[in-house]
């Protein structure tokens, strides 16, 4: 009853969307803000009531239903059993449907005396996108299907995805793509609807974008450490297609809420956000197809048929193809005449932009080539790793250095002597730092060097800037000439300068031991002792596992850590994983793996020493809390608007 | 549905094919004893795709075919291989796919050369901006 | 000339999607490699032979009939539910099938091909994979069609099952003249 209950509220959802896209064209402004509340509630309670009931037939373990027939099983645990709604196509695209009404809803509470045409004009295209995505579900992609007769128990579900940071991966990257239909809708409405109503419509878009911003590095960030603990060779990023998919949108995105600073404070780069929200919203969706149409395999791939992906291209072509044209005809009317010099805070985000995009160009290039290959020639090559590197690292190193000045610099043009006594202190700073650095680790390396002194460069900036603030605060006098800076901008960009620290270290200065080892064995790695004290048979709750322990010490033979790491054998798929045991302190981490083996040769096992790690996950979260507070901050202008 | 689901099993049976008969990365069994060109087999091994997996090199694979190839790899450094020539006995038979970094070829021209492309157009959009922002600012 | 630079990228928009549709389309399968070694010579290799005292020598086995050479192995699933349309395609005239055992135990093989018939004229033992990689193998079943002259023409990923075995057999009458 429940999943029938399921499928009827996704077919009223649809009438609900439907209906919203319809009034919008009615004249009677009273008649359209009443629809609009019933058609957005309707919309978000059916599709709450859609998804709950599908929750519900998986926590029951309700097997008559395909969906929780093929991805579940009575053994997973509770928590699996509701993180698998969304871990498989069907249950995943649900999950994207949630968001987008989630969003709806709040577009509509946007409403006011002063913006009703262009809420209304927003929400018509929010409609279109979830009509769009409604018709994919239930026609292609149904949760609610049936399997008569019901079997008594699941196909299992894959022991690689029964995992914390990965069950919370896909909601958080939802809110991300989702965030960017937000933005999406508001370029396009801003695009469609004469000046009669005079709206700051990146006012509106601003709070959108950095959700989607914010959410969509988190998420990433959360499916990096999942790759870093799960996979076992402390990678963290593989540039696989589908981690592609997701970086390309975030780099827009980046570019997009950089720019609406600029369109705030300064009416400039107008039309850079009108494009930006249009395409990374379209990136999003790309992203979505790439993974889901079977066009090519990855890691992430979902198994499915290539009659999906061209419903999803489909819908792709008609929708970008309207907001490009649409962009092509309006954003001269966007165009300001505002003209500022490179050597300005403005200048330095018009350089993030293109730097951004060019990025963004390269490895969406890279990540399609091997099919642009396949369709003109017989061959197939691969596009990996050493490509990607080599195309972004290069241009991301000019974007940090800019990163640092940009925030130091004034709206006006900034002439070049000033800049670089404005700079001056921060390089020295640097300098030095980078300097105490090497002293202490005497491991020099050319992008290892790159690497670190960026990171300190950035610091060093946040350091000025907060102690010119400080300043400030005390000395009236100055205060008016010195800029203000945002809490969010200062904690998102310490977060940057984190991440490169812990990825510099990690990737340049990683050791790695493979060696057989019998029990009471012992190996060294960077000043560590490890012993391999003993092997031991455990049972977990739907997996059987042998388990290593091992003694690490240090120099002074105090004793550090017991890590444990695991082979596990999930009885019910007849899969095996392996689980690293990992110690993590702000200086390194020490990541051992077991290998296969047995009683009388020994065992293989690989140990890793990976400095700094930890930074990578700390500077990620400083990027979420900045996020955060910009949001904060960007609600409150959105508050005084709508009152 | 009944597409997908065959689909999903062969898939769940060709990768459990390819994890049950051993599940071995990089052995220390395999490792030659010259630790020069022990490195040597690494840094090739790093960029030779395993076939038979979702975008891995076969360093770090633990199917099969990757310890075939990371002993094979070995045993052609062994005997005297230039790095070149052990890719080009790697792609003569499995083509230019088993390489992770694209070969510069006729074919992949557009590949490289498009990124530096795409920053020369970005400098030239900063540089025309430049221009006419001096001209307007005066 | 904005108008113009907002054209490009537009262009180059419908263009990728265009790739994807047609990509979407084909039949094609995205996990599969093209092999490196259609239109080459037969690589050269010599090994035990199942079945006989003598040695397999490829030179001896290629060059003077069509020959299709089958890589198998007992522990493959798949070899298993394809060996029965590799003994039918053995009936065919004026070709010859071997076999190529993939890293396999000979007492195995010897059991299973007794249980399930053997349509090999010869069988060479492949007990390293390495022969494999000299044929670009990368996972097994795959089958070879190589002509009279001794030219790789062909080569099919997977095992043969109904649906592919028409176009198979076809392929070979293509390659036979």
């Amino acid at each position: 009853m429940i999943p029938s209950l399921g499928n009827f509220s996704l077919w009223l959802a649809l009438f609900f969307s439907i209906f919203q896209f319809i009034i919008s064209h009615k004249k009677n402004k009273h008649s359209v803000l009443q629809f609009n509340k019933i058609a957005t509630n309707g919309l978000l309670l059916c599709v709450l009531i859609s998804f709950f009931s599908l929750m519900y037939s998986h926590v029951v373990s309700d097997f008559s239903v395909t969906n929780v027939f093929q991805n579940s099983h009575t053994t997973k645990p509770l928590l699996y059993k509701i993180s698998g709604v969304w871990g498989n196509h069907e249950g995943s695209m649900l999950l994207w449907i949630l968001v987008l009404t989630i969003f709806n809803y709040f577009i509509y509470k946007l409403y006011n005396q002063k913006n009703y045409i262009f809420i209304s004009k927003s929400l018509e295209v929010q409609a279109i996108i979830t009509i769009g995505f409604l018709f994919f579900i239930i026609f292609t992609s149904n949760p609610f299907e049936r399997m008569i007769p019901a079997p008594p128990n699941g196909l299992g579900f894959n022991p690689l995805l029964q995992d914390p940071a990965l069950a919370i991966h896909p909601p958080l990257l939802y809110i991300g793509y989702v965030g960017f239909s937000a933005a999406f809708s508001f370029s396009v409405a801003t695009m469609s609807v004469s000046a009669k109503e005079k709206i700051p419509w990146y006012t509106y878009i601003k709070p959108f974008a950095l959700v989607a911003w914010t959410f969509l590095s988190v998420g990433i960030a959360f499916g990096s450490i999942w790759a870093y603990y799960e996979l076992g060779w402390g990678g963290w990023w593989f540039w696989d297609p589908v981690e592609n998919a997701s970086f390309m949108p975030w780099l827009l995105g980046t570019a997009l809420v950089h720019s609406l600073i600029t369109v705030e404070k300064r009416k400039s780069l107008q039309s850079w956000v009108l494009l930006l929200s249009i395409l990374a919203f379209l990136l999003s969706v790309i992203g979505t197809f790439l993974v889901r149409s079977g066009i090519l395999t990855s890691v992430h791939t979902f198994a499915l048929d290539p009659a999906r992906g061209v419903y999803i291209l489909t819908f792709i072509t008609l929708l970008g193809g309207y907001s490009l044209i649409l962009f092509g005809i309006k954003s001269k009317n966007f165009l300001n005449k505002h003209y500022f010099s490179i050597f300005s805070r403005e200048g330095t985000i018009l350089v993030n932009n293109v730097l951004m995009i060019t990025v963004c160009a390269s490895v969406f290039l890279g990540t399609i080539y091997p099919l642009l290959i396949e369709v003109f020639s017989n061959n197939k090559i691969s596009v990996g790793e050493p490509y990607f590197n080599s195309t972004t690292i290069p241009i991301m190193i000019p974007a940090i250095l800019v990163m640092g000045i940009g925030p130091m610099l004034s709206w006006n043009k900034v002439n070049t002597t000033k800049i670089l006594k404005k700079s001056f202190p921060s390089v020295l700073l640097s300098i030095i730092i980078s300097g105490i650095f090497f002293w202490v680790y005497r491991h020099y390396n050319i992008l290892g060097l790159a690497g670190i002194v960026l990171a300190f460069w950035i610091m060093s900036n946040i350091l000025l800037a907060l102690t010119q603030q400080l300043i400030a605060k005390n000395n009236k006098f100055i205060q008016g000439s010195t800029p203000k800076y945002s809490s969010g901008m200062i904690m998102a960009h310490l977060g940057i300068a984190l991440l490169i620290l812990g990825i510099t270290g990690s990737s340049m200065w990683q050791k790695e031991k493979i060696m057989r080892m019998k029990t009471s064995d012992n190996t060294t790695i960077h000043n560590y002792n490890i012993i391999f004290k003993e092997i031991n048979k455990i049972t977990g709750s739907n997996y059987i596992a042998l388990q290593g322990n091992f003694w690490i010490y240090d120099k002074k033979n105090n004793i550090i850590a017991k890590l444990k790491p695991e082979n596990r054998v999930y009885p019910v798929t007849n899969n095996t994983t392996t689980e690293a045991s990992i110690h993590t302190n702000l200086l390194r981490d020490l990541y051992i793996v077991l290998g296969e083996g047995d009683i009388n040769n020994g065992w293989v096992i690989r140990i890793y020493y990976n400095p700094l790690v930890i930074w990578i996950w700390i500077g990620a979260f400083m990027i979420f809390l900045g996020g955060l507070f910009s949001i904060k901050n960007s609600l409150k202008f959105i508050k005084r608007l709508t009152l | 549905m009944t597409r997908t689901f065959s689909l999903s099993i062969l898939i769940v049976i060709i990768t459990i094919f390819f994890l049950k008969t051993n599940i071995y990365s990089v052995e220390p069994e395999e490792f030659l004893e010259n630790p020069k060109q022990e490195l040597k087999a690494r840094n090739i091994s790093k960029n030779i795709r395993c076939l038979v997996c979702q975008n891995q090199s076969i360093d770090e694979s633990t199917a099969s075919l990757a310890k075939d190839l990371r002993i094979l790899i070995r045993k052609k450094i062994k005997e005297g291989y230039t790095e070149d020539e052990v890719y080009k006995f790697l792609t003569d038979r499995y083509g230019d796919f088993i390489l992770l970094r694209p070969p510069f070829k006729k074919s992949t021209i557009v590949l490289w050369f498009l990124p530096f492309v795409f920053l020369s157009i970005g400098i030239f959009v900063l540089f025309w901006h430049h221009k006419k922002s001096k001209r307007k600012l005066l | 000339m904005r108008k113009q630079l907002l054209i490009f990228p537009s262009i180059i928009f419908f263009f990728v999607l265009l790739v994807f549709f047609y990509l979407l389309l084909i039949d094609r399968d995205p996990k599969e490699i093209p092999s490196a070694l259609i239109e080459k010579k037969v690589p050269n290799f010599e090994t035990q032979s199942l079945l006989s005292n003598k040695k397999f020598i490829s030179m001896e086995e290629f060059g003077y009939k069509t020959t299709i050479v089958n890589f198998f192995a007992t522990w493959c699933k798949p070899c298993r539910e394809e060996h029965r349309y590799i003994k039918r395609l053995s009936n065919e005239k004026d070709i010859k099938i071997i076999g190529i055992n993939y890293k396999d135990n000979s007492q195995r093989t010897i059991k299973w091909l007794k249980e399930l018939g053997n349509p090999y004229s010869n069988i060479a033992i492949d007990s390293n994979g390495q022969i494999g990689i000299d044929w670009g193998v990368y996972g097994i079943p795959e089958t070879f069609i190589v002509n009279a002259e001794g030219i790789i023409k062909y080569r099919h990923v997977g095992p043969i099952t109904k649906k592919i075995y028409d176009n198979f057999y076809l392929k070979i009458i293509e390659n036979k003249k």
